[in-house]
């Protein structure tokens, strides 16, 4: 399939529906030569599978960071139509919300640096991390429900954070219309004791130094100013709850895709009508799992808040340390777009995808309105990490999306066999990053080497229009699990 | 062994249809902490039924990795019997290990997939070959 693809632009490659016969709509990949040569032909499948789904909207999208996935291939975009389309658990994958919460700080790198192995000990120490970590928090049944229906609301009410933090999340951190009877008891007992967990994998916590300004107009609404600076960011999701979420929903979509007559062109492509209960179930589940999320990652920031105030004897306040923003790049939502020229709204299956609305869209914050959302896209661990804006290009062509990170290039298991975690870590430290893990084994999983080159993934979105780069972050000190 | 970029798949082997899902189980604790260093301190039963053998493990996989983690236990042992009943193949036994600790964690696994997912009789018994999305 990779060898009839058709080139639009130098970012911008078509698979045309004409070459298969069940594919409903094209599919477009965003990326340069380089990038394209290294996304797998089983992801280049998957994306032409979506595309035979009922109700798909043109054009399915691969992003730049794109690779083979569960079901839709990571760094991929599939709407349906709000009537005649699917909703499908296989299609937003088992880490709902999974996503990237960012803070600026006013703190510049030669303050930090000289106590960045201390810093990274204490954010190691006061935000759990690993499989198997214990939360300091313990919910109880009524609680829990609270958090899958207020989101980050909850943590704010319970303290952490205060009520401007909200005002610069996705949807304010609280997506509407979740629903915890809709999700499993298994899936409340693994949540329950995770709420402020970091998790493990590629899930991590840093310390990063602004790099390069491209825009310094945006880049000073989001606080930043100059090169030196010191941001911190998040990455992770819903954890356990999210995983049991997906577990249950894929086994009822099996089920319901079935009994609606659904021509499945993958099996891992489960979905229900989005007019069936099954469907309308789904999403109200997936919903209360991204609310776990978002209100996860505000416990984590204010935890890391509480580390800087520890290791720099400060107020936050005093340090500066507003949220930038916090996007979920793991979810379906229900959005309105131009399709063929008429509004209408869609149901956007994003996975290891980032919104970003243009300026101007009343889902963007007001405080940024005049720039756009911010698309904060998490590199891997060891290499840069980007704050990019969503645009109007990104609005008409790609239901307002972009990429969502480096995306891997290598197995697990190659990279493992390829690299020590060790060596890995003296490496980083050797140029003066502070790096803390709970074992090393993780850190060969998760080397830089094994992912895409982010700079490469950066400047295919922003070539094509569908982002706009801010600034450039690179890593001072990170926490894994 | 089969490289997924994302993600992890295994093989394992069986005399019978037990050893199987208990050499299973072990290839999918191997990735989710340090198998080797867990001591069977604490139990767990599990009892998982199925009409067949192929999806019977995809649910005891599954479950397993629902229960260790509701009872926080990373996992090493598995004794396994199986039965049928009227249409039902069940698998039930009990699954040993010690409390979860990150130091011993290897990753999170989020869930057992049906890509690729197999269970084969060979000349010698069973092979299975499973991917966990990580």
């Amino acid at each position: 399939m990779k060898g009839k693809l058709k080139k639009l632009s130098e970012y911008k490659w078509l698979i045309s529906k004409e070459l298969m016969k069940d594919m409903r709509a094209d599919a477009i990949i965003y990326a340069n030569k380089k990038l394209l040569d290294e996304v797998e032909e089983a992801a280049v499948q998957q994306l032409t599978n979506v595309a035979c789904l009922p109700g798909i909207l043109e054009p399915v999208l691969g992003m730049p960071d794109m690779h083979w996935g569960y079901g839709l291939p990571m760094g991929a975009v599939g709407a349906f139509d709000k009537e005649n389309g699917v909703i499908s658990s296989g299609c937003t994958g088992y880490d709902i919300n999974c996503g990237v919460h960012m803070l600026k700080t006013d703190l510049m790198e030669d303050e930090v640096k000289p106590k960045i192995r201390e810093l990274v000990n204490c954010l190691f120490a006061n935000v759990p991390c690993g499989v198997g970590a214990h939360s300091k928090l313990r919910l109880n049944s009524r609680q829990l429900d609270k958090v899958l229906v207020t989101g980050a609301g909850w943590a704010v009410e319970n303290g952490f954070g205060v009520k401007e933090d909200l005002n610069r999340l996705e949807e304010n951190g609280c997506l509407k219309g979740a629903d915890p009877a809709k999700i499993s008891s298994q899936a409340m007992e693994r949540g329950a004791p995770q709420l402020g967990t970091l998790g493990a994998g590629n899930h991590f916590l840093e310390v990063q130094i602004v790099d390069q300004i491209f825009d310094t107009g945006a880049a000073k609404v989001f606080g930043i100013t100059e090169p030196g600076q010191i941001t911190v960011m998040v990455h992770c999701g819903s954890r356990g709850l999210g995983h049991q979420v997906a577990t249950d929903y894929l086994k009822i979509h099996e089920s319901a895709a079935k009994k609606f007559g659904i021509k499945l062109p993958d099996p891992q492509l489960v979905c229900a009508p989005a007019t069936s209960k099954e469907g309308m179930d789904y999403l109200a589940a997936m919903k209360a799992a991204a609310n776990y999320a978002f209100c996860n990652r505000q416990i984590i920031a204010h935890w890391i808040r509480e580390s800087f105030s520890q290791v720099f004897g400060k107020k936050w306040e005093e340090m500066g340390m507003d949220t930038i923003y916090d996007v979920a790049h793991n979810i379906c939502k229900l959005e309105e777009h131009t399709v063929r020229g008429k509004k209408q709204q869609v149901y956007v299956h994003r996975k290891g995808s980032t919104r970003a609305f243009p300026p101007g869209h009343p889902e963007v914050p007001p405080l940024y309105r005049d720039i756009g959302q911010p698309v904060l896209i998490a590199g891997s661990m060891g290499t840069a990490s980007y704050i990019l804006v969503g645009t109007e290009k990104a609005m008409s062509d790609t239901f307002g999306s972009s990429c969502h990170g480096a995306g891997r290039s290598m197995s697990r298991r190659a990279s493992l066999k390829k690299f020590r975690g060790e060596k890995i870590k003296q490496e980083l430290e050797k140029a003066g990053k502070a790096l803390r893990s709970t074992h090393p084994k993780i850190l060969a999983e998760e080397a830089p080497d094994a992912y895409k080159d982010i700079d490469m993934v950066i400047q295919s979105v922003h070539g094509a229009g569908i982002s706009k780069k801010v600034a450039r972050v690179i890593p001072l000190g990170v926490a894994k699990g | 062994m089969d490289d997924l970029t994302s993600d992890v798949m295994f093989e394992a082997f069986g005399k019978t249809l037990e050893e199987v899902f208990e050499a299973s189980a072990e290839g999918m604790f191997s990735v989710i902490c340090d198998i080797d260093k867990i001591k069977p301190e604490e139990s767990l039963t599990i009892e998982v039924s199925a009409e067949d053998e192929k999806t019977l493990l995809y649910e005891f996989l599954s479950t397993l990795l629902t229960e260790s983690e509701i009872k926080g236990l990373f996992l090493s042992r598995f004794r396994m019997k199986t039965e049928r009943k009227n249409n039902q193949l069940i698998m039930r036994g009990n699954a040993f290990g010690e409390k979860m600790s990150p130091e011993k964690g290897g990753t999170v696994v989020k869930g057992v997939t049906y890509y690729g997912f197999k269970l084969e009789k060979t000349e010698n018994g069973y092979r299975a070959q499973v991917a966990m999305d990580i």
